[in-house]
């Protein structure tokens, strides 16, 4: 019963060598080189070896950045991740504190994160009416509300008892060891999302979360599975920002959620859903990085440093919109 | 002073890559009853959005009352005196029906509403339609029929002198359309001009003084009512008798694979028993809201029935997930390509493999190579009409979507297809080759369920018809005993 | 007999009653444990506390009404405050009403760029907020140059939260005022219903001629100025004026509002409903230590009560969604 009218349709892929250089990513690294360049111009002790000590504080971030564009791409969010590294962070100093042996403290932390991801999962998935929105603002007060209960009247806690955590804050030559974390975790969450079933289903739901699941495809165990995974990614964060600080106190974290979403959209994640690569949200994250190891170094106002985030995500989404608006109404000026 | 009370020339409507009007042609008699009717697709409701105001076209005029007008906006329409009542009402379902009635327009005095002076109002206006219900009930609690009482009850208010009504009998019942009937002779006869879509020839016979017909965004003509029978319009609206379209083939009819049996949900469907063969077409109609589309997403897992029985190939089956569905062999091709059938940006192969990736793969991982080329053989088999096979869903008209939808199923060891309005919005060259590809997959040995309201489609290609009626199987017919006459008769409420 | 029925069913039918009714159970309750509860100073006393809370509640639920969210009128409030302690402090500007006019107007100007970025920059309104709430909490550090303004830097402004009119507090007419107006505008006056229409279909409100857009930014710019106010109204209120003031209180805002029956899909919510939700959110605050819990875990219970009320919503809308089924003629 083929092409009764014998059409054949190309199923060759075209080969775009320069179309990956004039891409989103292609056009980060030139921002992450460019970035680079005014850091070390603003501050004299920009340097890679500066650089890469004062990098693992920032980099726990880009641990929660991953599961966060898998959450963005299914056209959700999640503001609760800032108070789940609080809470975890707060647990595993406790737990150290307690004389737990250091792999029962790590646990501890990485149990507490995928639990409270688990907790959101399964609301958003046994009340799938409920915007994620706000269910992650009742969690995240809640977690943060256990967390205060926990550090009590003081409100914060420090580690006895730093072995562990100087362990895992080890480097290999200058190179510390969440430095390689991160790139194998990046590149298994980016090769994942791009490469396999799982990941084409994330794009799906995103897309066409209906259409999806007429296609068979599991919408609800996928999105259990990215927000628990998003729970263990910020106990991983939340691990290394102890190594980073001994302690934890009430804000700890504060702000993690805005610089997940702001590093993947800077990436070229769409907040709409269905959008977007792992690459991109990767280099954005270094870019961020730099910014603030930069920004830091010369003692900027840490609050500014907010403000110039909070403005970078609303511009990074806003600019492209615009932009997009203004190629629609030039294209219709054009039909007429 | 012209004849007509409103007339429009040469309207052209252009969207994104397709022309949904192209040089039509419409006039409106004062205090006429005007039907306007066409396959769907064929641009009736662009039309309508042109008249009212909410599209703009690209070239053509619009006289009102022998003025030529120009509206900018749904509002210049409403202030004219045009007020359109939509197949879906677009009310505001938390506010009130006097709120909703009076909404843009409400009784102000001094800055400030009049609650008491709207409700009054309100209450007069329903008593005039013979309404039910109170103007302080909330909108979303009233039933379809009601709101669209609410939303003539609004046209009222406004003073309107054209009112549109866009398929107002499709989701009603039989006593529910008689009352809209009354209503519209009531407003027929205070002097208010009337245009109406629908699909039902019933409804153009009993209230239409002409009618125009418009085929594949074209304008085909206008006839009076008196003296036109079904096969005229039918040829007017199909553009070729239909015997032509619908290449049934003889096929020899297999074992039994699906067999339904006493299904009931709800508030849907109650004690719904049926089977196909393979091979068979078997088709599946009612009216609108007869539950058809709910009884396949139940079998299909998308919807859960409280009790029941599914057997495929004499074996009972348990199917909650529609995952299940299609592991087991069943697929359904959903009534809504764009909402349900495909992710509209992306590619026409990524589409056609989505329900089957995990088959390819290995490992896990998508194998984009193999992908690619049973994308290619599947969307050539259903002769698709693109370039390559990434370009993207939308950029497809609706027949070629739907050929992309129906490429999916063949992706896969199958027994059932279940199609649910695959014709809709289709234009007619595509039906006839969706109905090829059809007529192709039951010789191949599915058994192919097909739901449709259009009587025709469901006439021409079954061999066996279930009709439903308010959630409840009322009868079966052969292909030889079927007419038109008797789905309608089992299709429609008894009267008590 | 059926009047009596359905006086009832409206009864319990609405959810401002089934709010007051929950309102009264709370006192009653409380009062039993402290009777000083009831008492007229103990009441304005919580009230003036809730102030600033309950006057953006209003502004809250005409964001949440056409299906928004604003998360940073903390931050905004944090911001205007910090202005008008440091023009205090410095003497740049010391009377009270225009350091009143002056947190407005800035809160209007925050608000409204707020809403231009969602409304016409199309950025989700989460996303744009939650930029907007770093931002302008980081302004109200870098302005502030890490310093607080204190009580005596403060002097005549102060007294605007100390002042009585008819033995009651300036802020708390403030309050009452605000609400009155609101009450009248969402209800009477057609703006008010447009705000409704919109949230409660969008698409339709954009046919009948409704500029969807243009209230977006007028619902945002609304909330804007009230924070602005607010902010005004607690550097008077705590006699201080620090950069992280009231920090995460949106939390509680959102929370009043939730309680109080808005959706958070829009188009339903009342003034009224605002009004108990705050009150039941502030009583709550106050019941905790009187019921043994301490009030470190206010936020906690804060969540859970957010979390359950949403609960809560979903399955009486499932379970009368069954029942109007059943109801369905076969």
């Amino acid at each position: 019963m083929a092409g009764k009218s014998g059409r054949s349709i190309s199923n060759v892929p075209e080969k775009a060598i320069r179309k990956n250089i004039l891409s989103w990513e292609g056009m980060l690294v030139v921002v992450f080189i460019l970035m680079v360049i005014f850091c070390r111009s603003i501050s004299p002790n920009f340097h890679l070896e500066n650089v890469l000590r004062e990098m693992p504080k920032y980099l726990a971030e880009a641990f929660i950045m991953l599961p966060m564009a898998y959450v963005l791409i299914l056209g959700e969010i999640d503001i609760s991740v800032g108070a789940t590294v609080c809470l975890s962070a707060t647990m595993t100093c406790m737990a150290c504190n307690k004389e737990l042996p250091f792999i029962a403290v790590v646990l501890v932390c990485l149990l507490v994160g995928t639990a409270c991801g688990l907790i959101n999962g399964l609301v958003l998935t046994n009340f799938t009416e409920l915007p994620p929105m706000i269910v992650t603002l009742a969690t995240q007060i809640i977690f943060r509300g256990i967390a205060e209960i926990s550090l009590g009247s003081g409100g914060s806690v420090s580690l006895t008892n730093t072995d562990g955590f100087r362990m895992i804050a080890g480097k290999v030559g200058i190179i510390p060891y969440i430095f390689f974390l991160v790139v194998i975790l990046a590149v298994i969450f980016a090769v994942v999302l791009a490469k396999t079933t799982f990941g084409r289903s994330v794009y799906a739901i995103g897309s066409n979360r209906l259409a999806a699941y007429y296609a068979g495809i599991p919408v609800q165990r996928i999105r259990l599975i990215i927000y628990t995974a998003l729970g263990f990614m910020s106990g991983l964060a939340a691990l290394f920002l102890t190594s980073v600080l001994y302690g934890a106190n009430t804000t700890t974290g504060n702000g993690f959620e805005m610089d997940a979403i702001a590093m993947a959209v800077f990436g070229g994640i769409s907040t709409a859903g269905g959008k977007g690569r792992l690459a991109g949200g990767i280099i954005s994250a270094f870019v961020i990085i730099m910014l603030r190891i930069g920004l830091g170094q010369i003692n900027m106002n840490p609050q500014l440093i907010l403000v110039i985030l909070g403005a970078l995500l609303i511009l990074a989404v806003l600019l492209p919109n615009i932009a997009g608006e203004l190629k629609v109404k030039k294209k219709a000026a054009n039909t007429k | 002073m012209s004849d007509y009370i409103l007339e429009l020339k040469g309207i052209t409507k252009i969207f994104p890559g397709v022309k949904a009007l192209d040089n039509v042609h419409f006039q409106l008699k004062p205090g006429e009853v005007h039907a306007l009717m066409g396959e769907n697709g064929a641009g009736k409701s662009t039309f309508i959005k042109v008249i009212t105001g909410v599209h703009k076209a690209e070239e053509g005029e619009m006289f009102l009352e022998g003025k030529k007008v120009d509206f900018k906006g749904p509002r210049d329409a409403q202030a004219a005196g045009i007020a359109a009542v939509y197949q879906h009402p677009t009310s505001y379902p938390d506010l009130t029906v006097a709120e909703n009635i009076f909404m843009g327009h409400e009784v102000i005095k001094s800055g400030m509403i009049q609650w008491r002076e709207m409700n009054k109002r309100a209450a007069e206006l329903l008593a005039q339609l013979d309404a039910e219900f109170k103007p302080t009930d909330e909108m979303g609690a009233l039933s379809v029929a009601h709101q669209q009482m609410v939303e003539i009850a609004k046209a009222l208010s406004m003073n309107a002198k054209i009112i549109i009504l866009d398929e107002p009998t499709a989701a009603l019942t039989k006593n529910e359309s008689e009352k809209l009937y009354k209503i519209v002779d009531k407003l027929k006869e205070e002097g208010v001009s009337i245009i109406f879509i629908s699909h039902r020839f019933e409804d153009m016979y009993r209230l239409a003084d002409r009618v125009t017909v418009f085929r594949d965004s074209q304008y085909i003509g206008t006839y009076d009512v008196d003296g036109i029978t079904n096969a005229d319009l039918i040829k007017a609206m199909v553009g070729r008798e239909i015997s032509d379209l619908f290449p049934k083939p003889d096929v020899q009819i297999g074992a039994e694979v699906l067999r339904v049996e006493d299904l009931s949900r709800t508030g849907f469907y109650k004690n719904v028993s049926f089977n196909v063969h393979a091979g068979e077409i078997v088709g599946l109609t009612g009216l609108v809201g007869a539950g058809r589309t709910e009884v396949v997403e139940s079998v299909c897992g998308i919807t859960k029935p409280d009790s029941g029985k599914v057997y495929l190939e004499g074996k009972q089956v348990h199917i909650k997930k529609p995952v299940d569905a299609m592991r087991k062999g069943i697929i359904l091709l959903p009534e809504d390509r764009q909402k349900e059938g495909l992710i509209l940006s992306w590619g026409l192969g990524q589409n056609v493999t989505l329900p089957t990736m995990g088959k390819y793969a290995k490992a896990g991982f998508n194998d984009n190579k193999k992908e690619r080329d049973i994308a290619k053989k599947l969307l050539e088999e259903v002769d698709t009409k693109a370039v390559t096979i990434f370009d993207p869903a939308s950029s497809l008209s609706g027949g070629n979507q739907q050929k992309v939808v129906v490429a999916k199923a063949l992706g896969q060891e199958m027994k059932v297809v279940i199609m649910d309005e695959p014709t809709k919005g289709v234009d007619v060259g595509a039906k006839a080759e969706i109905y090829q590809i059809m007529g192709d997959l039951a010789k191949q040995g599915y058994g192919i369920i097909l739901i449709s309201s259009e009587m025709p489609e469901i006439l021409g290609m079954s061999d066996r018809i279930v009709v439903m009626c308010n959630g409840k199987v009322t009868g079966e017919l052969n292909r030889e005993e079927a007419s038109q006459e008797g789905i309608l008769e089992l299709a429609m409420e008894k009267s008590k | 007999m059926k009047e009596n029925k359905s006086i009832l069913k409206k009864i319990t039918g609405s959810r401002e009653a089934s709010l007051l009714i929950v309102l009264i159970i709370l006192c009653i309750a409380i009062t039993a444990k402290s009777p000083s509860f009831m008492t007229f100073k103990s009441i304005t006393d919580m009230l003036k506390n809730n102030v600033v809370i309950m006057i953006m509640a209003l502004g809250m639920l005409g964001v949440l009404l056409v299906g928004g969210i604003d998360i940073s009128v903390a931050s905004v409030l944090g911001f205007t405050g910090m202005i008008v302690g440091m023009l205090m402090k410095y003497e740049v500007v010391t009377s009270t009403p225009l350091l009143f006019v002056i947190a407005v107007a800035i809160g209007l100007v925050c608000g409204c760029v707020t809403g231009l970025v969602i409304a016409y920059g199309k950025v989700l309104p989460i996303i744009a907020t939650m930029g907007f709430m770093y931002i302008y909490r980081g302004l109200a550090y870098v302005i502030s140059n890490s310093e607080w303004a204190s009580a005596e830097n403060l002097g005549t402004f102060k007294d605007f939260a100390l002042g009585k009119v008819l033995g009651l507090n300036n802020v708390i007419w403030v309050m009452i005022i605000i609400y009155v107006i609101f009450f009248i505008v969402m209800k009477w006056t057609k703006i008010g219903r447009k705000v409704y229409a919109v949230g409660s279909n969008r698409e339709a409100a954009a046919i009948s001629g409704i500029s969807t857009k243009r209230i977006d930014v007028l619902v945002y710019t609304v909330m804007g100025t009230l924070s602005g106010l607010c902010g005004a109204l607690a550097v008077s209120i705590y006699a201080s004026a620090q950069p992280n003031m009231l920090y995460a209180k949106e939390m509680d805002v959102i929370a009043a509002c939730v309680i109080g029956g808005v959706s958070m899909q829009g188009g339903r919510g009342s003034v009224v409903g605002a009004f108990l939700g705050s009150l039941i959110l502030a009583i709550i605050a106050k019941a905790l230590p009187l019921v043994g819990i301490e009030s470190i875990a206010q936020n906690t219970v804060k969540g859970i009560i957010i979390m359950a009320v949403i609960i809560l919503n979903v399955l009486a809308q499932r379970a009368m969604d069954r029942s109007n089924l059943k109801g369905r003629e076969m």
